[in-house]
């Protein structure tokens, strides 16, 4: 697979998608994808990357997998709209998404930080697939108050040498490389003394433990470090600056977390359940329902609202965070809601194959973390409240 | 019953409870995750602990072997299993061991013999029966029968009244499913399966099981809600306890008032049927207490979760246990929206007025 970022072939595709208007662009990726996408759809499980490398490949080839980055560094410089199409057409078709982290963070922020070697090196290999990236920024001690964590790098010579413990990490069992914060300097403010580096994922020293979660599930890691030597090199951005570098990082995923996708789908399993169970007759049922329906719509024009005005402005506006409340509360609203009308079947553990692999129990667990990872729903309502609303803190 | 003493009734329940105190010991979360997924739904040494406590004629009377408590000390034994997570079919079979006949008390007394209760047919419908007993066999598929696995035999009811099938008769075949709490489902198919029809109030002993069942529920929630509040005064973020925030310290006091208001309405109900109040008013406050419980246990169990960040979503963590287990045991004998409308139908609310 040729993933070379400067072809004229790629330089004259990433051009004529430019050219096209935002609904024409629409119908091609639609197209392209009901055409291209090999993997099962709407997977329950994530799988490993190895499974879903042919759609990876497939992606960055047509030049869909990194539609923001410049041309010049492989991707398709794309506006935010068509950026925002690519994802949400993959949504829509329940294609598998992987390696997300790299392609939407550690891309953008090499990109932007990064030294001409590290992108030489990095960008390249995240486009062919070959480093698949976890993030090291959650610790023990150190979840809403990210800025406290601990886990430390210390200089020696030409290296960094890396002690303590990172946990939370989605898929460190899977990924090859880690971007990861870390304390380089213990004597000033929390927030000035944290660094950003990269490193290997099979450096001696690292170890990885899965954390099993509430649907069974092994994605959760612990990594530990010991006595783990990273090259300066692999330091991004200015040391000690780790803590703006990725502040400034929070781009469109602030969007993406707003996309519909969870409870549109978490609606359309409870309309099935309620045809399985007769609730349509139920004036009752049929209220709550609808109230779903008004509360994803309007959900939908919040989002709309919101990604209008990233486009036009090209800055992400500070209530940007209320499209994560918002979508996330309403997801677990429809699974509760699944959890009293599923009757004795909402804690099964399997789902139901003859109802078209309705499974309650497993909507309703999914739900449970998308209030607390990425920030949690209390710490989006602190900044919410003192920085949009600017009451006192 | 007659004669009812609230004072004995609550002495009673106290002694009950500290029977009962294994179940809150420091390892016992550690017992309950080891032997989740594995049959028959419970193991010897709990239910060692039921048969030696003399549990199962918790409402049998003196004269047949039993204990002869009320219901009040019964709900306060529930609350203890759930506290515990026992597997909550313990409730059921304890409240109809009165309706056993006296050649099958003995063993089930003992703990050889286990009967649970075989009630369900149709989803979000605990009250329909289609089962048929013609002359001494039953017809019929009875479903969500929790823990099925573990019975030697199944009450099951019938449109023309109960009657017990031995687990191994023939024209009984079981299935079973399995739940996310770690315990499983039986659907029984039977045909013309031999049974031998009981006698007494068969849905009184239901409104009893459902109540226990409420109870359950309000112990779950209460353990759950320990275990999230010393959280919140241990774990640390931005230099304080996260239970010095706010907007933790008030949706506490919102489960608070939940878990309250679940407990004397759990009350209130146990002593009207202690006093003998009629089937009409038992089941009112029965449903009553239910709808409340239900409702309770989850957003008591999804506010653990939630306010344990990270680590209450994984398996490790407890209220994790008492969520899953949640999920399964708040809508068994009618979820909160089936018994608030059976709640609105008795009471007939439509036609009547109300004091202002
Ligand atoms: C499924 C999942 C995937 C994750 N993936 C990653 C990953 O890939 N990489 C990574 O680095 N991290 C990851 N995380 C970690 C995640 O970012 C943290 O769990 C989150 O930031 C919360 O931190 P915590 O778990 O330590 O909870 P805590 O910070 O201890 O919070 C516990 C509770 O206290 C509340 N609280 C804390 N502070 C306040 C306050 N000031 N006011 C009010 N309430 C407060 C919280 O909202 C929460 O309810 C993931 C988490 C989950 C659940």
């Amino acid at each position: 697979m040729t993933t070379d970022p400067m072809t004229t072939e790629h330089i004259a595709r990433a051009a004529a998608d430019a050219a096209l208007t935002d609904e024409e662009f629409r119908l091609v990726v639609r197209d392209w994808i009901a055409e291209t996408y090999m993997l099962e759809r709407n997977l329950r499980i994530r799988p490993s990357f190895d499974y879903a490398r042919p759609w990876y490949n497939a992606l960055s080839a047509r030049g869909f997998l990194a539609p923001g980055w410049p041309v010049e560094h492989g991707g398709s410089g794309l506006s935010i709209m068509k950026q925002v199409i690519i994802v949400e057409e993959q949504e829509r078709f329940g294609c598998c998404r992987m390696n997300e982290m790299g392609v939407v963070m550690v891309g953008p922020l090499l990109i932007r930080y990064g030294t001409p070697e590290q992108q030489q090196f990095f960008l390249p290999k995240i486009l062919s697939g070959e480093i698949r990236w976890c993030q090291g920024y959650s610790e023990p001690g150190a979840g809403s108050d990210l800025a406290s964590l601990r886990t430390e790098a210390v200089r020696d010579g030409d290296e960094w040498v890396v002690n303590g413990q990172k946990i939370w990490t989605t898929r460190a069992n899977d990924a090859t490389w880690i971007f990861a914060l870390l304390r380089t300097d213990k004597t000033v403010a929390k927030h000035a003394g944290i660094s950003m580096f990269l490193m290997p994922m099979d450096s001696p020293g690292i170890t990885v433990k899965g954390i099993r979660d509430l649907t069974g599930g092994e994605e959760l890691c612990h990594t530990f470090f010991e006595n783990v030597r990273v090259p300066h090199a692999n330091l991004v951005g200015e040391l000690n600056k780790g803590w703006a570098v990725n502040s400034s990082l929070l781009g469109l995923e602030r969007v993406y977390v707003g996309l519909p996708k969870h409870s549109a789908h978490g609606l359309a399993r409870l309309h099935d359940l309620m045809t399985l169970t007769g609730a349509w007759d139920d004036e009752a049922a049929v209220d709550r329902f609808t109230q779903f329906q008004l509360d994803l719509e309007d959900h939908i024009a919040l989002y709309e609202a919101a990604l209008e005005q990233v486009v036009r402005t090209g800055e992400y506006p500070a209530n940007i965070s209320l499209l994560k409340l918002s979508q996330t509360e309403l997801y677990h609203r429809i699974t509760e809601a699944m959890m009293d009308m599923g009757g004795e079947i909402a804690g099964l553990f399997d789902p139901l194959v003859e109802h078209d692999n309705l499974f309650l129990s497993n909507q309703f667990l999914l739900a449970r973390p998308t209030t607390i990872y990425g920030g949690t729903s209390e710490v989006q309502r602190n900044i919410l409240a003192t920085r949009v609303l600017g009451l006192p803190k | 019953m007659t004669g009812y003493s609230t004072e004995v009734g609550e002495e009673n329940a106290r002694m009950i409870r500290e029977s009962a105190g294994f179940l809150r010991a420091a390892d016992r979360m550690a017992t309950v995750r080891a032997t989740r997924h594995q049959a028959p739904g419970i193991t010897p040494q709990d239910w060692a602990v039921v048969a030696e406590m003399g549990w199962m004629g918790l409402r049998l009377s003196e004269e047949r072997g039993g204990v002869g408590f009320g219901v009040t000390e019964f709900c306060a034994l529930a609350e203890e299993l759930g506290r515990g997570l026992l597997p909550e079919f313990v409730v059921s079979s304890i409240a109809i061991a009165p309706l056993l006949p006296d050649a099958l008390l003995g063993p089930v007394l003992a703990g050889g013999h286990i009967v649970i209760p075989a009630w369900y047919e149709k989803l979000g419908e605990p009250d329909h029966v289609e089962a048929a007993l013609a002359g001494d066999t039953i017809t019929g598929t009875k479903r969500f029968i929790a823990s099925a696995q573990a019975a030697h035999s199944f009450l099951v009811t019938t449109g023309q009244g109960a009657a017990l099938v031995e687990a191994t008769a023939p024209g009984l075949s079981l299935t079973t499913q399995a739940l996310v709490d770690g315990g499983h489902f039986g659907e029984l198919a039977l045909t013309a399966a031999p049974a031998t029809p009981v006698s007494g109030d068969v849905a009184r002993a239901r409104e009893e099981a459902t109540l226990g069942i409420a109870a359950y529920l309000l112990g779950m929630a209460e353990a759950c809600f320990a275990i999230t509040r010393d959280y919140l005064t241990v774990r640390e973020q931005f230099g304080r306890a996260i239970g010095s925030f706010q907007a933790l310290q008030h949706r506490m006091v919102d489960a608070y008032l939940q878990i309250e208001l679940a407990r004397v309405s759990i009350a209130k109900a146990a002593r009207i049927i202690d006093e003998g109040a009629d089937d009409a008013e038992v089941a009112r406050a029965v449903s009553r207490a239910k709808a409340r419980a239900s409702d309770m246990v989850l957003l008591v169990t999804r506010e653990g979760v939630q306010m344990h960040g990270g680590m209450g979503y994984t398996d490790d963590c407890d209220v994790g246990l008492f969520l899953r287990k949640a999920m399964v045991v708040a809508t068994a004998h009618g979820s909160a929206g089936w018994h608030r409308r059976r709640y609105a139908r008795l009471a007939d609310l439509r036609n009547s007025r109300l004091a202002a």
